[in-house]
């Protein structure tokens, strides 16, 4: 039996600089940054301190209002997760029991599948040390103190704030979405990941519809401090915030942490065609991989993804030359983007170079497990509109940096764009985007 | 074209009763218990004083080039140790012509464990008017912190540590599906192969929330059992008197293979991959859904997807925790499956005596289903002495039992609501 072809309805983005797929759209295109100096913490004693922040955010106007109570057991990662869900369904004109408890949900519960990529969520630190200086003695945190009395300080449900498999329950839960659901935590491959094999259960008919890709939320302090010892963050634009974040640009000094995430709606083309939706493209080929050498930190590899891009297109069935753009990674870590440079022309040969590109980690900084999603949702936009967005703070190329990127919003014939990325650790995932003619 | 047929090739553990797959096994058919006072942190004052823990493992005892791996975490040295087992087993370390771009990882492992006392030093000593003074805190955090130990903790390191000992290029994929993540990465895995997106796949788990703060998590939630005075009988699944799980640790890793490709180069059968179903409760995040209908669901879709029927499924390995609500829903969900067979397949949880691995708890249980199939022996549901009216299945209640097994179901919930369920069958044609 022939796969059946995958179409994706519906974008729901939740980004420093918008919210909402058409807002989102509006500023990429004119170019937004999201970055400023951080406020949801003193970050004065990081050598960064800068972010792109979720201003004035809370899940609580996304879910039902049955379901606001819940949201105080929500950590910011599932809270961004939960508001991107809600926007694409809503986005796709699916009917959920999250969008319209009253009404007939538009796919059968048992046939709605859920992937949802998520990070390490580190617990807010104000809350555990709450807890956690109940039981001092001598000047020193005493476990003996701890685990007689100072735990129950923390509230009971604790522990379920933080599991990054609850991005994933709190969306099934609340769109009553019965099918597979899954929970991929592989860095910033996590959210091509987790909509390669969501296009997958489409494609073989296990789901109707799926919501996929991911979304995390770093700008705590811990997840600031991790990527600061990891020699991640742009530290010489303090002063500067909107121009910190350059990827492939010739000054590209680090990146700077985003807050945020992207979900699609994927769905089987037949149904999104009888019931008349707006198809921004097909989901035609998804291509994983990695490189051995992603335990050294040192090595700054782009986690095998020449050999994602290859796997993908050739699931696709297409050649190099069939690609109109590029969507790149672009963290803006200086040997990360020569690598990721490196892995694209590798893949693609002169079709690298000769294809139009862009990255949004400019405007949104680092989005991490978040980050697939959301620029696979920029693609899809670009393929909607015929335009290739601009990659904010791009001006010339870095050595070694051969993309084809640039600063204004480009018009072009796009037939068919790959979406790339990858995680420090060494995982990369591909997803090739085809224009949908009805 | 035909779907590619996913066969088990390679098997090993490291877990609270074996450091190999075979140690592990004999334990099970002998009903010995991996229960004992926990020794990896002070927890003598907790509410639960015991655990799962392994003990006496080295890397180096069991990993060749473990200069290779000196920053891996407690739980990424069991994935290492028990991958390295599998590996040699499946023959593939000295198949000359192994495409490693062919070779992906598709793993279910945890986060690895937090710097515990640096963390908690930093709050304690940055703690000011109420709340962390996150300058201050900074500023010790930069003295005291170490890179590997914070980049450790990122759940797709181990994947990076199995691909760096084997030097793999294909697919690579972690999963944190709680509980039920090796089971979904065994699944999802055999999905790669079945579709020709791999030719091999290194699956299992590997986890380990036995410190601190992993234990107060679940203390907090009141999963666990608190039978301090006997650990050792403290996980009795489906026993009236159980009161929550035993929070164990390891690592277990299968190597799965195409069919034909494994035929080709003359490499050990040991089972066959034929079903795999994943759902959501969609209920609640702190309950099952009373009804087990979730659960149902992953296992229909599992027997759907290998064309077989209930009279088919010689044994289910439970997900079986040992907590009230689990253990009364899944034997619930069982009976709304499997009808009137349900009261005649065997169904035991080999958590009564490994402890629940968490994320490696499913391809634990996964291997011994194969070996259940391998010797014709059901292990056992040990510390079974108490009947629950509301649990009146077949539990192999505390002895194994010689059976004809071709074909075993195993299953795992996971906390919030997703279920999943993997079908093995005996090789053969």
């Amino acid at each position: 039996m022939a796969e059946r072809r995958v179409a994706i309805t519906g974008l729901g983005v939740v980004t420093p600089v918008a919210l909402g797929a058409d807002e989102f759209w509006k500023a990429l295109i004119e170019g937004r940054s999201g970055a400023r100096t951080i406020g949801l913490f003193d970050a004065s004693g990081f050598p960064c301190t800068i972010g792109a922040e979720l201003a004035d955010f809370s899940a609580r106007t996304y879910v039902p209002k049955s379901y606001r109570k819940a949201v105080k057991v929500m950590a910011r990662d599932i809270e961004v997760a939960v508001a991107a869900a809600d926007l694409a369904f809503r986005n796709a004109g699916l009917t959920t029991r999250g969008t319209d408890e009253n009404a007939p949900p538009t796919v059968e519960p048992k046939r709605l599948g859920c992937n949802v990529g998520a990070g390490l969520i580190c617990t807010d630190l104000d809350e555990l040390g709450a807890a956690v200086t109940t039981a001092v003695t001598d000047g020193a945190f005493d476990l003996k103190a701890w685990g007689s009395g100072g735990m129950n300080n923390l509230t009971p449900l604790w522990l379920l704030k933080y599991l990054p498999n609850m991005l994933a329950c709190h969306v099934t839960i609340i769109h009553a979405a019965e099918g597979p659901s899954n929970t991929i935590t592989c860095g910033d491959a996590s959210g091509l990941l987790s909509i390669g094999e969501a296009g997958r259960w489409v494609q073989r008919g296990d789901v109707t519809a799926a919501v996929a890709g991911g979304a995390e939320a770093k700008l705590n302090p811990m997840g600031h401090l991790r990527q600061q010892l990891l020699g991640r963050l742009c530290t010489a634009a303090n002063d500067s915030p909107a121009a910190a974040c350059r990827p492939f640009d010739t000054q590209h000094a680090g990146t700077i942490i985003g807050e945020g995430g992207g979900l699609v709606i994927l769905e089987d083309l037949e149904h999104a065609r009888n019931r008349g939706a707006t198809i921004y493209a097909e989901l035609v080929g998804f291509g994983g991989a990695c490189d051995p050498r992603g335990i050294d930190i040192a090595s700054r590899t782009a986690g095998g993804l020449e050999l994602a891009i290859r796997n993908a297109l050739g699931d696709a069935g297409l050649q190099p030359a069939d690609v109109s753009a590029l969507a790149a990674h672009g963290t803006a870590v200086p040997a990360e983007d020569a690598a990721e440079s490196a892995a694209w022309t590798t893949a693609l040969g002169d079709a690298a170079v000769q294809c139009p590109a862009f990255s949004i980690t400019g405007a949104t900084g680092s989005l991490f497990a978040g980050a697939g999603g959301t620029l696979l949702a920029a693609a899809a936009l670009a393929m909607h509109h015929q335009i290739v967005p601009p990659t904010v703070n791009f001006s010339s190329p870095a050595d070694g940096c051969n993309l084809r990127l640039a600063s204004q919003p480009r018009q072009a014939e796009l037939t068919h764009i790959v979406v790339g990325g990858f995680a420090i650790g060494g995982q990369s995932a591909a997803c090739v985007l085809r224009r949908y003619v009805s | 074209m035909s779907k590619r047929r996913v066969v088990i090739t390679g098997m090993g553990t490291v877990n609270p009763l074996g450091h190999d797959v075979e140690s592990t096994w004999r334990a099970m058919l002998a009903c010995a218990n991996g229960v004992s006072k926990t020794e990896l942190f002070d927890a003598s004052t907790y509410p639960t004083t015991f655990s799962a823990q392994v003990k006496g493992y080295r890397l180096a005892d069991h990993v060749p080039q473990a200069d290779l791996h000196q920053t891996a975490g407690r739980h990424c040295q069991f994935a290492l140790g028990a991958a390295v087992q599998a590996w040699a087993q499946s023959g593939l370390d000295s198949f000359v012509n192994l495409d490693h771009t062919r070779v992906g990882v598709y793993l279910g492992s945890g986060e690895g464990s937090l710097d515990f006392s640096n963390f908690v030093s930093l709050l304690v000593d940055a703690w000011k008017d109420g709340k962390v003074d996150t300058r201050r805190w900074a500023e010790l955090a930069f003295q005291r912190m170490n890179v590997h130990r914070e980049l450790e903790q990122e759940s797709n390191m181990v994947v990076a540590h199995l691909a760096a000992q084997f030097k793999i290029r294909g697919p690579a994929f972690n999963v944190l599906t709680a509980c039920a993540a090796s089971t979904q990465a065994i699944g999802e895995a055999a999905l790669q192969i079945r579709r020709g997106d791999a030719d091999v796949m290194i699956t299992g788990g590997a986890h380990s929330m036995i410190h601190p703060f992993g234990v107060t998590g679940f203390n907090r939630l009141t999963a666990l059992s608190q039978r301090n005075d006997s650990p050792e009988t403290a996980s009795r699944p489906f026993d009236l008197t159980r009161d929550g799980f035993v929070l164990g640790e390891g690592a277990s890793i299968l190597i799965l293979e195409d069919y034909d490709t494994a035929q080709a180069r003359g490499a050990k059968i040991l089972a066959e991959i034929v079903g795999y179903g994943s759902s959501a409760d969609a209920f609640r995040i702190t309950d099952q859904d009373p009804e087990g209908d979730g659960a149902a669901t992953s296992m229909r879709s599992a027997l759907a997807d290998a064309k077989l029927t209930v009279d088919d499924i010689d044994y289910i390995s439970a997900h079986g925790t040992g907590t009230k609500q689990n253990d009364q829903v899944e034997t619930r969900a069982v009976k709304a499956v499997f009808g009137q067979r349900a009261a005649k397949v065997p169904v035991s949880s080999v958590k009564s005596m490994v402890g629940h691995l968490i994320a490696a708890a499913g391809a634990t249980e996964l291997i011994t289903c194969v070996l259940a199939i391998r010797d014709q022996v059901i292990p056992p549901t040990t510390n079974y002495a108490h009947p629950d009216a509301d649990c009146d299945l077949d539990y192999v209640p505390n002895k194994p039992r010689e059976a004809k097994v071709r074909v075993c179901m195993s299953n795992s919930f996971g906390f919030g609501g997703q279920n999943n369920t993997v079908i093995i069958r005996e090789a053969g044609e």
